[in-house]
C-alpha cells in the first residue's frame, strides 16, 4: 500500500482489525462449528449398529442377543421384542461394583435412602443410561447430573444394571439390542420434530428449562442411549412407552439423532453452534458490518 | 471555447502539474502495481468461480472464487481511486437552500389568489368535488379491506371438540388409556381434524392408575373429574402468543413454553407460574368409554390460545 | 468519439450543463459518510440475489411431496413453499449460495442502516434543512425490518412459521378490530386458508421494494439537492462543501465499495450457514422448537413479550391483552414516533431553527448523545433479552434468575447510561488536547541536575499538511509548460 500513510496506517489498522478478527473469532468458537464442511447431499447413517459389548473390552461371556419379550406381572406395557437379556453371571459383579460405587446412596439392594432414589424396577435399561452416559455415579446432588465420561467400561456398566435388575426380574426398561439398518430416516425426523424438538430443539442443541434443569445436548448420545432414554424419560424427560412411541419408531428417532442431528448437512459453511439466529446476528453483525466499516476506515479520511 | 451564457467563473483551466491533480501517494509507482496486482487476483478468482460453477458447484468454493476476486477487484479500484486519483481536495459552494422572498411570494400567490379566485367563485362545485373525492377515498377502503377474509365470528371461540370426540395422534391412531406411562406425553386432536391447529391438545399421564383407582386429585375444585386413570388434557396452544406448548417436565410437573418460557402448573388446572402467560390453558375434559379408548366428556369450556377482545 | 457522442445527446436532451454540475459535485470525504452505502449496495445485492431466488421459489402453501436431493425428507408432505425452498438449497446450482447472500445481505442491509442512522443522529445531520430526508429514512429502516421479517417467513419452516404465529397473535391484540386484522390478513383463524405466503410473497418481492426504492430516489436525490454535510475543520464553512469530486474519484471509490460489499456478502455466503431450512423441517402449528428466535433485528421485540409480566386485564366486558399489546405494538410504536419526531422535538428544545451544514462532535452536545446512547442501549438490553434461554444455558443460570434480571436491567440500565454518557461528554471537551494525537514529551536535564520536559516535534504523517481546497477545474491543460517539443523529445503524459 502507500507509504504516505505510514505508520500511522499500520499502527491503527493492526489494533482494529485485531480487535474485529479476535471478537469475530470468538464469535465463532463461542457457538462451536457442528460439523465439517464437506458438500454432502446424502447424510451416511450406519448400518450397522453399533455393538454395545464393545470391541475393545469383549465380555467375559458372550452375551446372547434372543428376541424375546420380558415377563410382564402387574407393571407396565410390553415393551416390545428386540431387548437384552443380561446373562445371570453378570449379576454377582455387578453386585460387587454396585457395593462399592452406588450402595453408600443407594442402599444395598438398590432400594433407595434418603439420598437417592429407589432403582427397584426401573430395569437394566434405565441403569445402563445413567451409568453409560457417566451421570452415575454422581458426586453433586443438588444440580441436574451432567453428562461426563463414563466411569465403568461397557462389561461393567451391564454387570450393574443386570444386578439392579435381579432385584425385580422382569420389570422396568431392558437394554435395547439396536439395529438401525431398517430404520427409516423420514419418519424418525417427524416423529423427533413433534416429541422431541420441543425440549432438546430442533437440532439437537439442547436448551435450559425452568428450576435450574435443562435438556441436554444430543450430540454425544448413543442409538441405545437414546432408545433407553426415550422409554425411561430421564430426571425431568417424559417416558415414552411403547404405547406412545412403538419399538420401530424408538429406532427410526434413534436413526434420525444417529444421522442428521449428530452429523447435520452443513453445506452452508460454519454451522455457528446451530441455535439459529442468534449466532447468526452476532456473525452478521460483528463480521459483516464491522468489516465493512474497517473498508470504510480505509476509504475515508479520519478528519 | 466558452459560451457566453455560461459565466466565465465556473470554468477554470488547471495545469496539470497543479498540486490538487497529484496523486495522494507518495510512491504512485509501487500503488499502482499493488492495485494491478489486486485487479489480477480479481480477474482470476472471477475465472475460478466460472470454472467452479460449471465443475463442482460446490458452495464454499463458488463463495471463495467470487467473494475473493470481488474483494480484490474493489480493493484495486479503492486503491486508484483513493491513492492515485486527484488528491484535491476540492470544494463546491453550496447556494441558497430556500428561493428569494420575491419568488415565495409570488409561488404564494399564484395558489392564493388564481385559487382562491376559481373557489371564492365557485363554493358549490369546489364542495361537491370535495365531498365527491373524500367518499371515494372511503369506499375504495373497503375492497382493499374487507375483500381479504371472513369475519371471525364465533370461530375463535369453538374448536371440534365435542362430547365423547375421540383422541387420536397426528397420525390418526386412536389412543388408547392402556397407551401411555406414568410421565408419558402425546399431542391429539379430535378424530377428523388431525394437525388443526386450534384443536391441538396435549395429553399427559401424571400416574399409573387403573379404571378402580380412587382418581388423581386435581386443583382447582371440581377438575378431578376431568382426569380419568391419571390422565389429563390440555389446550396445547399457548395463551400468550399461540405457541404449541410442548416442553414438558416431568418431575416438577410443569408444562413450559419454548417461545417465551411461560411456565404452567399441570396438577393444578395449568395456571401460570411464571413468565408473560395471563391465563391458565384451558382444560378438555376427559373420560374412557367401554372400549378403552380416551375420548373427551365435552369441548373446551372458554376459547384456547391468546387473549383477544371479544374474548370475555 | 465522446465529445461527439455527447453532444448527439445534448441536442436531443439538453443534459450538457447540468451533467457537468453532477459531475463536479464533491462529497467529503470522511469514513463515516461511507456506512449509508454499506445499506444502499446492501439494497442492490438483495435486488439481484431477490430476482434469482424469485425465478425458483413457489409461493404456495399447496401441499406437495418432497423428492429431492436432501434424502431425510424424502416423502415427506411439505408445502410447494418448503420444498421450493429446500430445492434451491440443494438442487440448484448456485441456490444455496444465492440464498445465503440474499440472507446475510438482509442482515448487512439492516445493520448498516441502524449504524448509518447512528452517525447520523449523533452528528446532528438530521437538523434544518435534512428533516424530510431523516423521515425517509426512519421510513426504510420500519420497511426493511418488515420485508425482512416477511422474507424469511417465506420458506415456511418450523422456526420462521413459530414467528408468523406470534404475529398473528400480536395482530389479534389490537383492541376492537384486532381479530378481524388477523382473519382478514391470513384467510380464517390461524393458520389461515393458505393465503398467507402467497400474500407475504408478493408484498416482500414487489409492494414494499417498490416504496423503498421510491424512497431511496428520494433519499439520494434530497442528499444531491442539498449536498452532504461535513465535519468542521480548515476551510470548510457552512457555505461550502469540501472533499472528493464525483466523477473519477468518488466513483471509482464507491464502486470499489460496492464489490467490496458485494464480496463480504458472498464470503458470508459461502462460509457461515445461515437459516439451515432443511434441518428444521416443514412448519406444522402444532409443532415447536425450543430456542427459537426471530432474525436479529427484530429480537427486540422477543425480548419485550419475554420481559413483559402477564398484565392481561380483562374489564368492560372485553379482554385487552396487554401483555402482548404493550410489548409487541404499544412499545415499537412509542419508539418509532420518537424517531420520526427528534428532528422537531430537538430544534423546540434547543430553540434552534438555523441551517446546519456542518455536523457536530458528539461530545459538543452531551444532552443529544446521552439520549443516543441511551436508546442504544435500550435496544441492546431490549434484544439481549429475546435470547434469555440460550443464556441460561451458556452461562448455566437458572432461567428465571436471567429473565428477572432482564425485567430489572431494561429499563435501569439504559437511565444509567444517559448519565455516563453526558458525564462523560462533558469530561472529553473539557480535557486539553482531547481527539489529537498525544505528542511524547522529551526529558531534558541541565547541566546542573534539573529535569525539564518539553514536548516533542510533531511526527512525519501526523498533522497531514493540506492544501487548500480549490474549485474542480474544468479543464485540464494536459501539456505542462516546461516541456516544449523539440527534435528527439518525447512528451510523456501521466
Amino acid at each position: 500500500m502507500a507509504t504516505g500513510m505510514g505508520r500511522r496506517f499500520r499502527s491503527r489498522y493492526a489494533v482494529l482489525a485485531g480487535l474485529l478478527a479476535s471478537v469475530g473469532i470468538f464469535g465463532l468458537m463461542a457457538f462451536a462449528p457442528s460439523a465439517a464442511q464437506a458438500d454432502s447431499t446424502t447424510t451416511t447413517i450406519s448400518t450397522a449398529a453399533p455393538n454395545p459389548y464393545g470391541s475393545a473390552a469383549a465380555p467375559s461371556q458372550s452375551v446372547p442377543t434372543t428376541t424375546t419379550t420380558l415377563a410382564t406381572s402387574s407393571g407396565p406395557s410390553d415393551y416390545g421384542t428386540v431387548s437384552v437379556i443380561l446373562p445371570e453371571s453378570f449379576i454377582a459383579p455387578g453386585q460387587a461394583l454396585f457395593d462399592a460405587s452406588c450402595a453408600s446412596c443407594h442402599g444395598n439392594d438398590a432400594s433407595g435412602t434418603a439420598r437417592a432414589p429407589n432403582l427397584q424396577g426401573l430395569g437394566a435399561g434405565t441403569v445402563d443410561f445413567w451409568v453409560s452416559t457417566g451421570r452415575m455415579p454422581l458426586a453433586d446432588s443438588s444440580v441436574q447430573p451432567a453428562e461426563k465420561p463414563p466411569r465403568f467400561n461397557r462389561t461393567e456398566t451391564l454387570e450393574i444394571a443386570a444386578f439392579v435388575q435381579s432385584q425385580t426380574p422382569g420389570i422396568g426398561v431392558p437394554v435395547p439390542a439396536v439395529n438401525l439398518s431398517n430404520a427409516n430416516l423420514e419418519m424418525g425426523g417427524s416423529l423427533f420434530t413433534l416429541n422431541c424438538a420441543a425440549c432438546h430443539t430442533i437440532t439437537g442443541a439442547g436448551d435450559a428449562l425452568a428450576g435450574g434443569a435443562y435438556a441436554p445436548s444430543l450430540h454425544l448420545a448413543t442409538p441405545t442411549q437414546i432408545i433407553e432414554a426415550i422409554r425411561s424419560g430421564p430426571a425431568n424427560m417424559p417416558r415414552f412407552g411403547p404405547g406412545n412411541i412403538t419399538d420401530a419408531e424408538a429406532h427410526d428417532i434413534a436413526a434420525y439423532v444417529a444421522g442428521p442431528i449428530q452429523h447435520p448437512n452443513d453445506r452452508g459453511g460454519f454451522g455457528l453452534g446451530g441455535i439459529g439466529p442468534v449466532g447468526e446476528g452476532f456473525v452478521g453483525l460483528l463480521l459483516g458490518v464491522g468489516l465493512l466499516m474497517l473498508v470504510a476506515f480505509w476509504i475515508g479520511d479520519r478528519t | 471555447m466558452s459560451d457566453e451564457s455560461l459565466k466565465a467563473p465556473t470554468l477554470s483551466k488547471v495545469s496539470v502539474e497543479d498540486p490538487h491533480l497529484q496523486p495522494y501517494a507518495k510512491n504512485p509507482g509501487r500503488v499502482e502495481a499493488a492495485s494491478a496486482a489486486l485487479m489480477v487476483l480479481g480477474f482470476l478468482g472471477f475465472i475460478g468461480f466460472g470454472i467452479t460453477y460449471w465443475i463442482s458447484d460446490q458452495t464454499q468454493w463458488e463463495a471463495a472464487t467470487l467473494g475473493g476476486g470481488m474483494l480484490a477487484l474493489g480493493a484495486g479500484l479503492i486503491a486508484w481511486g483513493k491513492y492515485l486519483m486527484a488528491q484535491g481536495p476540492f470544494v463546491e459552494e453550496r447556494h441558497e437552500f430556500h428561493s428569494t422572498e420575491e419568488e415565495r411570494d409570488a409561488m404564494s400567490a399564484a395558489i392564493v389568489e388564481r385559487g382562491g379566485m376559481v373557489v371564492q367563485r365557485r363554493k358549490v362545485l369546489f364542495g361537491l368535488f370535495g365531498l365527491g373525492a373524500t367518499t371515494l377515498g372511503v369506499v375504495l377502503i373497503f375492497p382493499l379491506v374487507r375483500s381479504l377474509g371472513p369475519k371471525p365470528g364465533r370461530d375463535l371461540f369453538a374448536t371440534n371438540w365435542k362430547n365423547n370426540s375421540q383422541l387420536v395422534t397426528s397420525t390418526g391412531r386412536a389412543v388408547r388409556a392402556s397407551d401411555l406411562e406414568a410421565g408419558g406425553v402425546l399431542t391429539v386432536f379430535p378424530k377428523g381434524f388431525e394437525g388443526s391447529s386450534p384443536d391441538q391438545t396435549i395429553l399427559i399421564r401424571l400416574a399409573q392408575l387403573g379404571p378402580d383407582d380412587p382418581p388423581l386429585q386435581l386443583d382447582p375444585p371440581g377438575r378431578t373429574e376431568w382426569g380419568v386413570q391419571g390422565y389429563v388434557a390440555f389446550s396445547k396452544m399457548c395463551t400468550h402468543l399461540g405457541c404449541p406448548v410442548g416442553l414438558y417436565q416431568e418431575r416438577t410437573q410443569q408444562l413450559v413454553c419454548p417461545c417465551h418460557q411461560s411456565i404452567f402448573n399441570v396438577k393444578s388446572g395449568c395456571i401460570p407460574e411464571f413468565g408473560p402467560a395471563p391465563r391458565p390453558l384451558p382444560q378438555l375434559p376427559l373420560k374412557v368409554d367401554n372400549a378403552g379408548y380416551l375420548r373427551s366428556q365435552g369441548g373446551y369450556n372458554q376459547a384456547v390460545g391468546p387473549g383477544f377482545w371479544e374474548r370475555p | 468519439m465522446i465529445d461527439s457522442s455527447l453532444r448527439w445527446v445534448d441536442d436531443r436532451l439538453g443534459i450538457a450543463k447540468g451533467g457537468r454540475v453532477f459531475l463536479d459535485k464533491i462529497f467529503p470525504d470522511h469514513w463515516s459518510f461511507m456506512l449509508g452505502e454499506i445499506a444502499l449496495y446492501s439494497f442492490v445485492v438483495l435486488l439481484g440475489t431477490g430476482v434469482f431466488l424469485s425465478l425458483y421459489y413457489i409461493p404456495s402453501a399447496h401441499e406437495v411431496i418432497y423428492h429431492g436431493s436432501y434424502l431425510p425428507l424424502n416423502g415427506q408432505k411439505v408445502s410447494e413453499a418448503y420444498s421450493s425452498s429446500v430445492g434451491l438449497s440443494f438442487d440448484v446450482k448456485s441456490g444455496l449460495l444465492m440464498r445465503q447472500a440474499h440472507h446475510w445481505s438482509a442482515d448487512i442491509f439492516l445493520g448498516s442502516i441502524a449504524v448509518h442512522m447512528a452517525r447520523v443522529f449523533f452528528t446532528g445531520a438530521f437538523r434544518k434543512p435534512r428533516e424530510f430526508n431523516w423521515l425517509v429514512g426512519v421510513t426504510m429502516l420500519l420497511l426493511g425490518i418488515v420485508n425482512g421479517f416477511l422474507g424469511y417467513s417465506l420458506p415456511d419452516d418450523l422456526v420462521s412459521g413459530t414467528g408468523i404465529r406470534i404475529a398473528y397473535s400480536i395482530i389479534e391484540s389490537i383492541p376492537l378490530v384486532g381479530s378481524y386484522l388477523g382473519f382478514f390478513l391470513f384467510g380464517g383463524n390461524y393458520p389461515g386458508n393458505g393465503v398467507i405466503i402467497p400474500r407475504f410473497f408478493i408484498i416482500h418481492v414487489l409492494i414494499i421494494p417498490v416504496i423503498i426504492g421510491g424512497l431511496l430516489a428520494a433519499h439520494l436525490g434530497l442528499l444531491v439537492k442539498q449536498k452532504h454535510t461535513q465535519f468542521k475543520g480548515p476551510g470548510k464553512t457552512e457555505h461550502n462543501v469540501v472533499g472528493s469530486p464525483m466523477f473519477p474519484t468518488f466513483i471509482a471509490k464507491t464502486t470499489g465499495y460496492l464489490f467490496m460489499i458485494t464480496a463480504v456478502t458472498f464470503l458470508l455466503a459461502g462460509f457461515a450457514q445461515i437459516n439451515p431450512i432443511w434441518q428444521f423441517g416443514q412448519y406444522e402449528p402444532y409443532q415447536i422448537s425450543y430456542a427459537v428466535q426471530p432474525d436479529w433485528y427484530m429480537g427486540w421485540l422477543d425480548g419485550a413479550l419475554r420481559i413483559m409480566p402477564s398484565w392481561e386485564w380483562v374489564g368492560w366486558g372485553h379482554t385487552w391483552p396487554l401483555e402482548v399489546f404493550l410489548p409487541a405494538v404499544l412499545f415499537p410504536g412509542i419508539i418509532f414516533n420518537i424517531f420520526f419526531v427528534w428532528p422537531f422535538y430537538e430544534a423546540r428544545h434547543t430553540k434552534d431553527l438555523a441551517y446546519h451544514n456542518l455536523l457536530d462532535r458528539p461530545r459538543d452536545r452531551p444532552k443529544r448523545t446521552g439520549a443516543g446512547a441511551m436508546m442504544l442501549m435500550l435496544m441492546f438490553m431490549v434484544f439481549a433479552a429475546s435470547s434469555t434461554d440460550v443464556m441460561a444455558n451458556f452461562f448455566q443460570i437458572e432461567l428465571n434468575y436471567v429473565l428477572w434480571f432482564f425485567r430489572i436491567a431494561v429499563p435501569v440500565i439504559p437511565i444509567i447510561t444517559y448519565f455516563v454518557t453526558v458525564k462523560i461528554c462533558e469530561e472529553m471537551r473539557a480535557a486539553e488536547g482531547i481527539g489529537k494525537r498525544k505528542r511524547a514529551n522529551v526529558v531534558l536535564r541541565s547541566e546542573t541536575g534539573e529535569y525539564s520536559t518539553i514536548e516533542s516535534d510533531a511526527r512525519p504523517g501526523d498533522g497531514h499538511e493540506e492544501l487548500e481546497a480549490v474549485p474542480v477545474p474544468t479543464f485540464i491543460d494536459m501539456v505542462p509548460e516546461e516541456l516544449a517539443t523539440g527534435p528527439g523529445i518525447r512528451r510523456v503524459m501521466r
